[in-house]
């Protein structure tokens, strides 16, 4: 059973098939990743260190930027990304 | 699994995956008698339809949609029922324009009565029925294959399971020399400036987002902002976070192969590759676009499950649940939900989808055919405008 799915290997977020809670570990492939925060199935996780107005990746595509720098394990939700065509509609 | 492909060969060189009879009204009173005559006939198929031959806003897309409708290669012969209008003559000219060969017109006014009009038609039919059987699949070249991709009644799981699955699908038709088709407009929106990055020149890349501009213009107009509120308060709940996601998670059945060409509603993609077409998030409406447009099979991918079928492009239904799989397996084909569930990879349920498509491509009938459905509707841009039929 996998807890996470990653879309695409130049993907650096997951979809989490599974609700993660804090402390968890995500081993997987050649992967492991401690989760940082409780994230319900669904939602994605960090798979790669996302730095501050970098691109976050999903399908092999950018579907947004990072607001804030984001840790491997983190939630990557409305928190701490945005989309890049309404960045400005929404600011 | 056999990996080669067998169709029907038309006079001009297209590709039939199906040899279908259709029997077509070309005017809204004369849809009953299509449906008795397919349903007494030994296999020909109808459609109906609610045109009625008034000089409609939409004429032209109506009379381009029907002439498209009539020669899909999937279909090996037509039997038109006619009323005796200017447009319905029009609607047969440009189905021969696009490669109809094989049909017969039988009008209402010149045969006098209605139960005549039935039994010539069922007679035509038969005949062609007969032909059609007799005609033998040849093996085909994989650009043969057109495909149309579709989903309709998406859940939160579309963009994770079945839509990337069918785009993986995609992507190795796509490779190999086939086409594929992506349609519905209002679901690319804020993902097209994407697809748009992928087209193979940058003209093509114009298009796509100067047709997605048109539609989010057509939209304001009716005082709809559908962008502004995009993801929805649900759509984040579940655990998307950007307009982009959401729209890539419903433009990856379209996987990540190059954007080959756009295609206007109905319009038929002329060489192999990824295509865009400006179609309507109605399902059915898609459907007849794509019917137009010559696509002859489609993958039909649901979170809520749906009966719709064609009546002459085989259409294949994926699940993006299990549960719901489960729950109506006569309509249902293939299930991707298997991801979600951590039991199947993407790469996998992409492999099953491609070898359905094989395998249906070369005669399996869908859950669709065997139901019997066979919707069809016609697209309108506009409100329909009352006129006399002349």
């Amino acid at each position: 059973m996998r807890k996470i799915l990653i879309l695409d290997s130049r993907d650096n977020i997951a979809v989490c098939l599974v609700d993660l809670e804090i402390g968890d570990t995500v081993e997987q492939d050649d992967i492991s990743i401690k989760v940082l925060n409780r994230i319900p199935r669904g939602h994605k996780i960090a798979t790669q260190v996302i730095s501050k107005n970098d691109g976050v990746i999903k399908y092999g595509e950018r579907m947004g930027h990072a607001v804030a720098p984001i840790a491997i394990g983190e939630h990557v939700h409305v928190h701490n990304i945005l989309g890049d065509r309404l960045s400005s509609a929404q600011s | 699994m056999s990996e080669k492909l067998f169709a029907y060969l038309r006079d001009d060189g297209r590709w039939g995956l199906r040899n279908n009879v259709l029997v077509l009204p070309l005017h809204s009173a004369l849809a009953s008698s299509a449906r008795t005559i397919a349903d007494t006939s030994d296999g020909a198929v109808a459609i109906s339809h609610d045109w009625s031959g008034e000089i409609d806003s939409d004429l032209t897309r109506i009379l381009f949609t029907l002439s498209g409708y009539a020669s899909n290669p999937n279909n090996y012969a037509v039997v038109f029922l006619i009323i005796g209008s200017a447009e319905e003559k029009s609607i047969i000219d440009g189905a021969q324009a696009l490669g109809l060969k094989n049909f017969t017109v039988l009008s209402l006014p010149e045969i006098g009565s209605l139960e005549k009009l039935q039994s010539d038609a069922l007679v035509v039919a038969n005949k062609y029925v007969v032909e059609a059987k007799s005609q033998k699949r040849i093996e085909a070249p994989w650009s043969a294959i057109v495909l149309g991709l579709e989903c309709g009644g998406s859940d939160a799981l579309s963009g994770i399971t079945a839509n990337p699955a069918l785009g993986v699908a995609s992507d190795r038709l796509v490779e190999l020399g086939a086409t594929s088709v992506l349609g519905e407009t209002t679901e690319i929106l804020g993902a097209e400036h994407l697809l748009a990055a992928r087209a193979i020149d940058p003209e093509v890349g114009k298009r796509i987002v100067a047709m997605v501009s048109r539609y989010e213009a057509s939209i304001n107009y009716e005082g709809i902002d559908i962008r502004g509120a995009q993801p929805s308060r649900g759509n984040i709940e579940g655990g998307l976070s950007t307009l982009e996601e959401k729209s890539l998670g419903a433009a990856k059945k379209a996987g990540n192969a190059p954007l080959t060409g756009v295609l206007e509603f109905g319009e038929r993609p002329l060489t192999p590759g990824l295509y865009f077409m400006d179609t309507p998030g109605h399902d059915i409406e898609q459907l007849a676009g794509f019917g137009a447009g010559h696509i002859n099979v489609v993958v039909f991918t649901s979170g809520r499950g749906t009966p719709t079928g064609s009546a002459i492009m085989p259409t294949i239904k994926v699940s993006t649940n299990t549960p719901m799989y489960s729950a109506i397996p006569d309509l249902i084909d293939l299930d991707a939900g298997t991801i979600a569930d951590g039991i199947e990879t993407l790469a996998q349920v992409g492999d099953r989808i491609f070898d359905e498509i094989i395998e249906v491509a070369n005669g399996k009938l869908t859950k669709a055919e065997r139901g019997g459905h066979h919707e069809f509707a016609l697209s309108r841009m506009y409100k329909t405008v009352i006129g006399e039929y002349q």
